[in-house]
């Protein structure tokens, strides 16, 4: 192994990053996420990690609370990587360190290991690391082996991550493959509660189940953290199986890349659906729609997002519930469903230009308006989630599983079609002032700027968690009695949302050349 | 009338010059070499030519009338082909240049025929490709349909012939000619000095910050006459560059 060139490399990437910074919005971010990185770090490692641990020895039921907690944290990490994109960017590409002297094994090597360097999996660490010592602290384990188990643990998250997203990426290339992802998903946000109820009437159909969940890496974790001697060593045994296991089948599954659909051949096609579609905004602005809609259709991170608002509103709305307990069931499910205006085109919305590469420059050689330009997607956008609020809809009102009478339906549109107005005219700034050069062939990945996260995941969260402080400390706001503010809030969202247009195209055109150079990979 | 007119145009990225003062007038009609080391301004003049860029300060006109980025009835009258070829690598051939006249206002009819003409001119038959799937070359010419699919009356091309076969090259050279044999004007850059001797007329040279060095007629170079500057003869078309521009070769004794 050539591990002098591989720490060069691992110096690169850091050096790359740090060139970032050399710009004074550069530097302000990077205090910004340096701060947040040590606040969440601090907090995670003392209240979650330690706190946990120490909860855990005192409940007397130490095992299997940390073994809860440390499979939580697993299937948590794996969902933020493979739907955020945290925590899987490897840097550099395979082709791109093809031009260095380093044989096969030595990139797959230094590939991964800056994957695993993301401060993501710090933060993991950080609660692994605390619950080990936690544990350590009253219990009776080796603080040297729960520390042994929490770099196996986090080793074999970032492989199951990988190999997962990888996965996916495959399917979603395939055709129908969106289809069969989405009955996953799916089938994983009802699985929760259908475990539940399950429990109350077979309780012994889980046993099975909970047996075999022994043998996955954070039981196998928790017995390396808490257990003396064998016990202890079987469970870094789980871990190393599993480890070994993934990082077979990720050698195997970057052995054989996909092989590219072809989509077309013969006939030229000329007017397709897009065409269609983009002809309702009138023949000035039809062609740029059409363009957007085709040009996103065929992003495969595209393909996954958007057909998975839908389920992944319901599996959290599902999940959330037995968070927000009886009292806020109304609450919880009026703030997922706030959502579907936003999270099915997120992402892209936050960062419209972010995917185009060379093609940006075209826009600016036709003879339009940019602003036509910024405006269109930012329509198409808006669009394609509004769509998905009738939909939802239909949905909540045949499957809710609390009752729903016309006032919370009126109530659940109504934040919705503000969130679709609010959050896309709050996109708009986030991909003037903060744009961010993503890499279209990729599936997954956090291609966005510290801004395009803020509004991104921040909105996101608000819109989960505001209904429920509402409904803690001012209850009336988010009661059916309320109906008429939340169908109220969206007319002046939408001016928000106009307003925002108007004046983003002015500062569009101003911000063209650093917008260009962001994109085209020069600034 | 003049083509092009620049007057005074300067460029800085913040704080870095990249074009000084630069004043040029392109004649109607001619095929014009815009040519300059590498960093000298080319691509950043061509940016504020077409619209690209906001230029500092200087103006640009366009065949007679004053041209901004937001000159969208003066685009029209323009084709470009960008050094970076500005392509949607997802789409097909025919979609994109579909969109591009579309774009340019030609009607459905126009587009269809014209996009389908192109296609089998540039021999860019492979439907089963995208852009991004296209070699250099392919993308090349794709751009250079772009540039070429509203029939404009001025066409900027940036380093239009490199990595383009021998015969994709006589193609376009030989369009090129009866473009400018129409009346219409073609700004070319490129680093192929013999290609710019036999392909234009009229030359300008430029150094780092953008500064205009030599302009002038180099017709009588075909002819196999020589040019005078600074006292001295030159036959062909890089001597004189490398004069200008101070260029010399590096003596890499390890090489």
């Amino acid at each position: 192994m050539d591990t002098k060139l591989i720490g060069e490399l691992i110096k690169l990437r850091y050096k790359l990053m740090w060139a970032r910074t050399r710009t004074r919005n550069g530097k302000i971010a990077l205090f910004f996420v340096g701060y947040l990185l040590l606040v969440f770090f601090l907090v995670i490692f003392s209240l979650g990690g330690i706190g946990a641990g120490i909860m855990a020895v005192r409940s007397g039921k130490a095992h299997t609370l940390a073994a809860g907690v440390l499979g939580g944290l697993y299937f948590q990490a794996l969902l933020a990587t493979v739907l955020m994109g945290f925590g899987i960017s490897a840097v550099f590409a395979d082709v791109e360190l093809r031009r260095y002297p380093l044989r096969a094994l030595d990139r797959q090597i230094a590939r991964h290991f800056l994957g695993l360097a993301d401060p993501f999996w710090f933060l993991v660490a950080a609660l692994d690391v605390g619950l080990a010592i936690g544990l350590y602290a009253l219990g009776p384990g080796s603080i040297w082996l729960g520390l042994v188990a929490v770099l196996l643990l986090l080793i074999s998250n970032y492989a199951m991550a990988e190999v997962v997203a990888l996965a996916v990426e495959r399917l979603v290339a395939r055709k129908g493959g969106s289809a069969i992802l989405l009955m996953g998903i799916m089938c994983l946000g009802i699985l929760p509660a259908a475990a539940g109820s399950l429990n109350k009437t077979h309780p012994e159909l889980l046993k099975p189940v909970l047996r075999i969940l022994h043998y996955t890496p954070p039981y196998g974790a928790a017995s390396a953290m808490l257990r003396p001697g064998v016990e202890a060593l079987d469970g870094l045994g789980v871990i190393v199986a599993w480890l070994v296991g993934l990082l077979a089948i990720l050698a195997a599954l970057e052995r054989h890349p996909p092989q590219a659909r072809v989509a077309q051949s013969g006939a030229l096609t000329w007017e397709g659906p897009w065409e269609r579609f983009g002809a309702l905004f009138g023949p000035a602005d039809a062609p740029l729609v059409a363009q957007w809609l085709r040009f996103y259709s065929r992003n495969n991170r595209f393909r996954t997002a958007y057909p998975l608002a839908l389920p992944l509103v319901a599996f959290l709305a599902i999940t959330q519930a037995q968070v927000a307990g009886p009292k806020g069931q109304f609450a919880n499910l009026l703030g997922c469903f706030a959502l579907t205006g936003f999270i099915g085109t997120a992402q892209f919305a936050v960062n419209q230009f972010g995917y185009m590469g060379g093609g940006f420059r075209r826009y600016f050689l036709l003879p339009t308006d940019p602003a036509a330009l910024l405006r269109t997607g930012s329509y198409t956008f808006l669009m394609l989630s509004a769509a998905v609020i009738p939909l939802a809809t239909i949905a909540v009102a045949l499957l809710s599983p609390i009752h729903l009478d016309g006032r919370m339906l009126a109530m659940m549109v109504g934040a919705a079609v503000t969130a679709l107005f609010l959050m896309h005219g709050l996109a708009l700034w986030a991909t003037l002032w903060g744009p961010r050069r993503g890499n279209y062939k990729a599936s997954f990945g956090n291609d966005l700027s510290l801004l395009g996260n803020v509004v991104f995941i921040g909105g996101l969260l608000t819109l989960i968690f505001a209904p429920r402080v509402l409904a803690k400390f001012w209850a009336v706001a988010v009661s059916p009695e309320s109906w008429w503010a939340a169908v109220a809030m969206a007319p002046i969202a939408a001016i928000f949302y106009f307003v925002s247009l108007r004046n983003a195209a002015v500062v569009f055109r101003s911000r063209r050349e650093q917008i260009l150079a962001v994109i085209e990979g020069r600034a | 009338m003049d083509a092009i007119r620049i007057t005074n145009l300067m460029k800085k990225y913040g704080t870095v010059l990249a074009v000084e003062n630069l004043s040029l007038r392109v004649p109607k009609g001619i095929m014009f070499g815009f040519l300059g080391p590498n960093g000298s301004g080319k691509s950043t003049t061509i940016g504020c030519l077409t619209g690209l860029l906001d230029p500092t300060a200087g103006e640009v006109e366009i065949l007679g009338e004053r041209f901004t980025a937001d000159s969208a009835a003066m685009k029209r009258r323009m084709g470009v082909m960008p050094e970076t070829l500005g392509l949607f690598d997802p789409l097909y051939a025919h979609e994109f240049l579909a969109f591009v006249g579309r774009m340019f206002g030609l009607d459905e009819a126009v587009t269809r025929k014209r996009v389908t003409e192109l296609l089998d001119a540039l021999e860019l038959t492979d439907r089963s490709k995208t852009l991004g799937d296209y070699s250099t070359g392919m993308r090349k010419r794709v751009a250079f349909a772009a540039a070429v699919i509203h029939s404009p009356e001025v066409l900027f091309l940036d380093e239009p012939f490199e990595s383009i076969d021998p015969a994709g090259v006589a193609l376009m050279k030989q369009w090129l000619r009866r473009f400018t044999e129409q009346g219409r004007t073609v700004f070319i850059t490129s680093h192929v000095l013999e290609t710019v001797e036999r392909l234009c007329e009229e030359v300008a040279i430029i150094t780092k910050p953008g500064r205009l060095v030599w302009q002038g007629d180099i017709t009588v170079m075909a002819r196999d006459g020589v040019i005078h500057h600074d006292g001295q003869d030159f036959q062909a078309l890089e001597p004189l560059f490398l004069h200008l521009t101070g260029q010399r070769y590096a003596d890499l004794n390890w090489l």
